[in-house]
């Protein structure tokens, strides 16, 4: 997705999109005025919704940022999901098992382990790509499935909180938890750590050496590597990367939002931090803003869904869409005479 | 315990339950192949899966027809598989970014048309298909029951499969489509028409991969829930790789498969204190080791992926 978006074309795909959605409104029988009244209503009607857009954007911007990072060195990390869920398994085990750590310390370490538990996870999807050749796709997807299952193995056995029979953690005592920053809201300090981590990442993408060379790697591998860029090393590297950063929304939907380890903690997040990054061209400071976008999409569509009955799915509907119009951006408005571009050589 | 599991009637019951998840697999799998040895990668399986069980549901919801819910079910995995086919074809488009959003999409648009179709109390069932016992042959201790004592859609498998072999390895068509997946270039400057092969796998990955979802309606559970496929189609994509894009590999592969799920409830049932999501790491665990097992006797095709556009190099 590297071409330019026309103004036309970018009109063509709101439109479409626009239409798409008054459609699915109106089949679901609602009112289309109604509905989008009661979407803006619910991101800016009440500073609960509002904050809400911020709360829910925060693991997006982490697996968004963890997908960005990897596709730009032409590592197409589809794991975020899994190394989530071992960032969220890391930070768990860590937190609860030393208590002798006070506050902040403990957290700390709470998210390193959980960088370096998704970091390993993912590097050893690149590893099997640069000894191997094996596809890293379908690496990733497997590693995603095993991770979640050992979650779920994590809390039934050795992570069950000894004071009950259900399937997750122990509860995480509120010093370590992510402190929330304007009561009654849900909003905690883990989205400023996210805007820092994206200003961070971007420096280091843009401005200094190593981000250079993972770019490199990811515009012309062999260009690169006749400049002296390793090639392994930068894969390599950019997946540690990558699935630390995944590994992070984990780190906060556990500290933060559950407050402990259970299962099913992720709604998707890795797989939808891909289309974000797509959509914010693997830029960091796109995928602030595409996740908060998204994030307001989702806030929206559920205020729809429970007051209007229209079902929240629309989200999905409408990304994926935007994702399939971007992509068959040259079949809509003006024709060109050139459909396919010509490959130079 | 293990003188529980070495009981014929353990082992045949198993063996059934594995036959009977593989199937949906094998479906998706054969039209994943198709896709595949055109060239297209198409991780949009899941997606097209999900929409064929969903308009299987559907049609069979609202006609009370099996046959018609089969039809709606192929239809809507061509829906699917046919934008792919556009995005990655036609325009060329990468076929992994394709593949996840159309994942996406489908799982939205049948999560949000279910939710409006169905009444949210007990869900209308649709009619299943039953079992057809093949004589004398379903009588062979422990496979006979799994094998020949299903449905008919199961017995249309088995005699796909052995169609599809037979065109790669027989037929000059089938060695004509093989062509596109490994080089399209020679392939085109042979006169093979690289495009429209390329449509038509995609159709057949449409057709076969709705096929393996409306299975799970119209066979095994006769009702629809959101995502009912869970993954299914990524497990599917997983068998192609692992009988390394032979159509009876894979659907050995997808036994494996149908056979760990089915081990994992059985073992349940029987009280075993290992909690199921051990048992459900194996499948991935073994695809895993399998990569690593047949690494550099890679028989993908060597042009997947890598869109074909006529006149470059």
């Amino acid at each position: 997705m590297k071409q330019k978006v026309t103004l036309i074309q970018s009109v063509w795909i709101v439109i479409i999109t626009l239409t798409c959605a008054t459609l699915l409104i109106l089949i679901s029988g609602a009112s289309p005025i109604e509905a989008i009244s009661l979407f803006f209503n619910g991101i800016f009607g009440s500073l609960n919704g509002s904050m809400e857009v911020f709360v829910k954007a925060t693991p997006l911007i982490f697996t968004g940022l963890a997908c960005a990072v990897a596709f730009r060195t032409g590592f197409f990390n589809i794991g975020a999901e899994g190394q989530f869920y071992i960032g969220a398994l890391a930070s768990a085990f860590v937190v609860l098992q030393f208590d002798s750590v006070s506050g902040v310390g403990r957290i700390l370490l709470a998210f390193i382990a959980g960088f370096i538990g998704g970091g390993i996870w993912a590097l050893i999807a690149a590893f099997l790509k640069s000894k191997f050749g094996i596809s890293e796709i379908i690496v990733t997807i497997m590693l995603n499935y095993i991770a979640i299952n050992i979650v779920g193995i994590a809390v039934r056995t050795f992570m069950m909180d000894p004071n009950g029979n259900l399937p997750q953690s122990a509860k995480i005592e509120k010093s370590v938890c992510l402190m929330q920053v304007l009561k009654p809201t849900r909003l905690h300090i883990g989205f400023f750590i996210a805007i820092a981590v994206v200003i961070l990442v971007w420096i280091v993408l843009e401005k200094t050496t190593i981000g250079y060379e993972l770019r490199a790697v990811g515009y012309n591998k062999r260009g690169a590597a006749c400049n002296g860029i390793s090639i392994t090393k930068n894969i390599i590297l950019s997946s540690f990367l990558s699935g630390g950063l995944a590994a992070f929304a984990g780190v906060i939907e556990v500290l933060a939002i559950q407050k402990k380890l259970v299962e099913n903690i992720s709604a998707d997040c890795g797989f939808t931090g891909i289309l974000i990054a797509l959509l914010a061209k693997n830029h960091p400071i796109g995928v602030l803003f595409v996740a908060i976008f998204y994030a307001s999409m989702q806030v929206g569509a559920s205020s729809m869904q429970r007051q209007m009955g229209i079902p929240s799915s629309i989200v999905n509907i409408l990304m994926g869409l935007i994702v399939i119009l971007i992509l068959g951006k040259q079949l809509i408005g003006p024709k060109k005479k050139k459909v396919r571009e010509e490959k130079v050589c | 315990m293990l003188e529980q599991i070495i009981t014929i009637g353990f082992l045949t019951t198993f063996f059934s339950a594995a036959v009977r998840m593989a199937i949906p697999l094998i479906y998706a799998g054969l039209g994943e192949i198709f896709a595949e040895k055109a060239g297209i990668l198409n991780i949009g399986l899941e997606g097209v899966m999900l929409s064929g069980a969903f308009f299987a549901y559907a049609g069979g919801m609202f006609t009370g027809n099996i046959a018609i819910g089969l039809l709606c079910g192929m239809l809507g995995g061509m829906f699917i598989s046919m934008i792919h086919g556009i995005l990655s074809i036609k325009l060329g488009k990468d076929q992994s970014v394709s593949g996840i959003a159309l994942n996406m999409f489908a799982l939205g648009i049948t999560s949000f048309l279910y939710k409006l179709i169905s009444t949210g109390k007990t869900d209308k069932q649709v009619p299943t298909l039953s079992t057809i016992k093949i004589p004398v042959l379903s009588e062979i201790p422990i496979i006979g029951e799994g094998l020949f004592h299903q449905d008919i859609l199961t017995y249309i498998v088995y005699i796909l499969v052995i169609l599809v072999v037979i065109f790669y390895k027989k037929t000059s068509l089938g060695l004509s489509f093989s062509s596109i997946g490994e080089s399209p270039y020679a392939a085109d400057t042979a006169g093979i028409s690289v495009y429209k092969y390329q449509y038509i796998s995609m159709a057949l990955n449409g057709i076969l991969g709705g096929l393996g979802g409306s299975y799970l309606i119209l066979v095994q559970l006769g009702a629809f829930t959101e995502n009912i496929t869970s993954g299914r189609g990524y497990i599917a994509l997983a068998a192609v790789i692992l009988g390394r894009y032979s159509p009876v590999g894979m659907a050995l592969a997808a036994l494996v498969f149908g056979g760990a799920s089915g081990i994992q409830i059985r073992l349940q049932a029987m009280g075993v204190p290992l909690p199921a999501q051990a048992l459900n790491m194996i499948p991935y665990i073994i695809t895993l080791l399998a990569l690593l097992i047949f690494v550099g006797k890679n028989k993908k095709p060597e042009s997947l992926a890598k869109p074909y556009i006529r006149g470059s190099r």
